[in-house]
């Protein structure tokens, strides 16, 4: 598995390392505001050309950058129906408490499952190669998490079974 | 009420703000022998695949590449084309072969790689193998190579 | 020499200026004060704030010979800052006079003309005005240039003739402009630029080849030759006379402020953290070398690519977690071990990106010495002449000049 990883994960730290080059940029349509400019979508020459990595259909990485954030969206595998549902509870739960993420979109972007926002402030007050720490750790992480999730459940799910069929077999 | 005032967008109308035209030159070249060019290349790079010359197919290839709108099929057979030298190259000659070309082919080598993988499940495109490519092209070319993959309008 | 470190803050410093005899700076901490530091040994020790500014300050500049102080913000309004004497105690004290900018959109860059009587204020609002005093009001009334630009103008670089301007933008391209006006200048001598130039007149443009944001430009010394470093990892030399460009591709980060040591040797950093010298001329440009001596391999060589060598235990580590957590209800879900360990500090002496590089001290031929300081709170004066070569040679193989036209 590693090996497979290891590409996948590489081009999205070297794609994320270009990408957060970021500066304090004040917007050119609302007078004294200061918006992640790949938000508001408001003048074009400010946004840059959006780049995909993906290892399959099923697993990909969106990275929006532009003058002054960027926003990075995340397709997390999903092989099965219960592995839908777990990915959905994961990433409801992560959006939810998405203030102490601090990086984190509380919704993502449509066709994937969760977006994170990087502005300028947050490569200012954090160390950039420890935000790319964090995000490729994330997407480590995600994948065990939720087939971990998903053998504890199988398992769960078979000792729950056994016990209730051996109060059923004993009363025989 | 009608409320889809709303959504009309009107700093499209601000006579300042820069139009898309504008962002780029456009290709000086006439679509249809930017198509005619793609397809003759193709024929062109599988002659050298042949003979196992992937850094000349390379830069068959991506040399004059077709770029900006209008151009939607000399760019898809210009990719397609490039697959079959990304997907049929050994992973040991990925290396020498991105050396041997220039800068600006290293760029717009990057482009088509990320393009790939912007489509993935579009003919006969592996995930695997385009991130094979990029590592090393990475190594190589830097992530500067990254940087004007993104900041370059003219896309492929 | 060992360049001198010197710790401003802890937040982004966004602009810095020292004083004509070097005793002091000021700087905007990424704050709406100027914060004005006094040398004490080997210290910056802060003495005054200059506040006016209401929202973040973008950029300072501090006049040599007059020793005014003109700064720019994000919230539309310039001040040019004297040195006044209080009229009750007489202490000397910085009194701010009224720019009347007429803009609507933040204030990005400011610099004060080589006579000084002027400066140049790019601003968001696809504008850059050039102001000038006038003595009747007791204010600085401005000018702008307008036609052709198309973005936020994000620096200026005055032509030592003291009329031309250059300035380099988002929308991607550098240009030399004529801000002669009338009142204030006399008839400039024609130059490679041109020779007549009414204010307005646009001398030149001119852009990367994969485009990018301009985000700084300079004349060199002589004025003859413009240099502009753009988004897209690169730093292009213009000649006006071909028109020739020269562009060197980076194969790191951007580059994001540039500054001129002599006619054929030029300092810029970036977002790489370290100020990277180039060398030329007429026959072409490339890169010399760095001045941060980081002895060892480069920050992205450091930085293992991809994951840590822990992912290989993943369907054991799985299936214990899941071992325990159902026979002995403990989880030890989500402290799974840490991936990705890289080391906290940069091998380069500034932690983050460099956001202004200018010249410290001149021996009367060239720049010796230039100062720098980045969004990591730091202030390094470097020795322009101490360039080492070592640490980037592994990044830097393919680094050539390039003709374009």
């Amino acid at each position: 598995m590693s090996n497979v990883l290891r590409p996948y994960l590489a081009a999205v730290r070297s794609t994320l390392t270009a990408a957060l080059t970021l500066e304090n940029f004040s917007s050119q349509v609302v007078e004294r505001h200061n918006k992640p400019e790949v938000e508001t979508r408001g003048s074009k020459e400010v946004l840059l050309n959006p780049l995909t990595i993906s290892r399959n259909e099923n697993e990909r990485v969106l990275i929006e950058p532009s003058v002054n954030s960027i926003r990075l969206s995340i397709k997390i595998k999903q092989a099965d129906e219960i592995e839908r549902i777990l990915c959905h509870q994961f990433t409801r739960f992560m959006m939810q408490r998405a203030e102490s993420f601090i990086v984190l979109r509380r919704k993502p972007v449509s066709g994937y499952d969760i977006s994170f926002l990087i502005t300028n402030t947050h490569t200012e007050t954090m160390l950039k190669h420890k935000i790319v720490d964090f995000i490729i750790q994330f997407m480590e992480e995600v994948d065990k998490e939720i087939s971990e999730m998903k053998l504890s459940l199988n398992a769960r799910a078979r000792i729950v079974a056994e016990s209730y069929l051996t109060a059923v077999s004993s009363g025989f | 009420m009608d409320i889809n005032f709303r959504k009309i967008d009107i700093d499209v109308y601000d006579e300042d703000a820069i139009h898309e035209s504008e962002i780029y030159e456009a290709d000086p070249r006439d679509p249809g022998q930017v198509l005619n060019e793609a397809k003759q290349k193709q024929s062109g790079v599988r002659a050298l695949l042949a003979r196992n010359d992937v850094a000349g197919a390379l830069k068959t290839v991506l040399e004059g590449a077709p770029f900006g709108p209008g151009a939607d099929e000399a760019k898809s057979i210009t990719l397609q084309t490039l697959l079959t030298i990304l997907n049929s190259t050994k992973s040991t000659d990925i290396s020498g072969a991105i050396k041997q070309l220039t800068q600006d082919d290293h760029d717009t080598l990057m482009k088509y790689l990320y393009k790939g993988m912007a489509m993935p499940g579009w003919g006969d495109i592996s995930g695997s193998v385009l991130l094979g490519w990029h590592e090393k092209l990475t190594e190589i070319a830097g992530t500067g190579c990254i940087v004007r993959t993104m900041t370059d309008r003219r896309i492929v | 020499m060992a360049p001198e470190v010197s710790s401003l803050a802890q937040t982004p410093v966004t602009a810095h200026a020292f004083s004509p005899d070097r005793t002091q700076l000021a700087a905007s901490l990424n704050s709406n004060g100027v914060q004005i530091f006094s040398r004490s040994g080997a210290d910056w020790i802060p003495s005054e704030t200059l506040s006016e500014h209401d929202k973040l300050i973008t950029s300072i500049d501090w006049a040599p010979n007059t020793n005014r102080i003109v700064t720019a913000s994000q919230d539309r309004n310039a001040y040019v800052w004297q040195e006044t004497p209080d009229l009750e105690t007489g202490k000397l004290i910085w009194k701010p006079t009224l720019v009347v900018l007429r803009i609507n959109r933040a204030a990005t860059y400011v610099r004060w003309s080589p006579k000084e009587d002027k400066f140049a204020v790019a601003s968001g609002a696809r504008a850059i005005c050039i102001c000038s005093f006038d003595s009747e009001n007791n204010w600085w009334v401005s000018k702008q240039l307008k036609k052709p630009i198309r973005s936020t103008v994000l620096s200026v670089d005055w032509h030592p003739n003291n009329v031309l301007l250059a300035a380099g933008s988002a929308d991607m391209k550098a240009r030399v402009f004529s801000a002669y006006i009338k009142e204030v200048d006399e008839r400039p001598a024609p130059s490679v630029w041109g020779s007549k130039l009414p204010f307005n007149t646009l001398c030149g443009e001119y852009s990367s080849p994969s485009g990018g944001w301009v985000h700084s430009v300079g004349f060199s010394p002589s004025g003859d030759v413009l240099a502009f470093v753009s988004h897209d990892s690169s730093i292009n030399v213009v000649y006006p006379g071909g028109p020739t460009v020269y562009s060197v591709r980076m194969p790191t980060l951007p580059l994001v402020t540039l500054a001129w040591l002599s006619e054929n040797s030029l300092v810029a950093a970036g977002h790489d953290c370290q100020p990277l010298v180039f060398l030329g001329s007429e026959g072409g440009w490339q890169l010399g070398g760095s001045l941060d001596d980081t002895s060892g391999p480069k920050t992205e060589a450091a930085r293992p690519m991809g994951s840590s060598p822990v992912v290989g235990r993943l369907k054991a580590g799985a299936f214990a977690t899941f071992r325990d957590a159902d026979s002995r209800g403990q989880s030890t879900l989500g402290s799974g071990s840490g991936s990705s360990t890289t080391d906290t500090k940069l091998l380069t002496l500034h932690q983050n990106t460099i956001t202004s590089v200018r010249p410290y001290e001149h021996d009367g031929v060239q720049v010796t010495k230039v100062s720098t300081t980045g969004v990591d709170g730091m202030l390094v004066v470097w020795d322009a002449n101490d360039v080492t070569t070592g640490g980037i040679n592994t990044l830097t193989g393919k680094v050539g000049g390039m003709q374009l036209r």
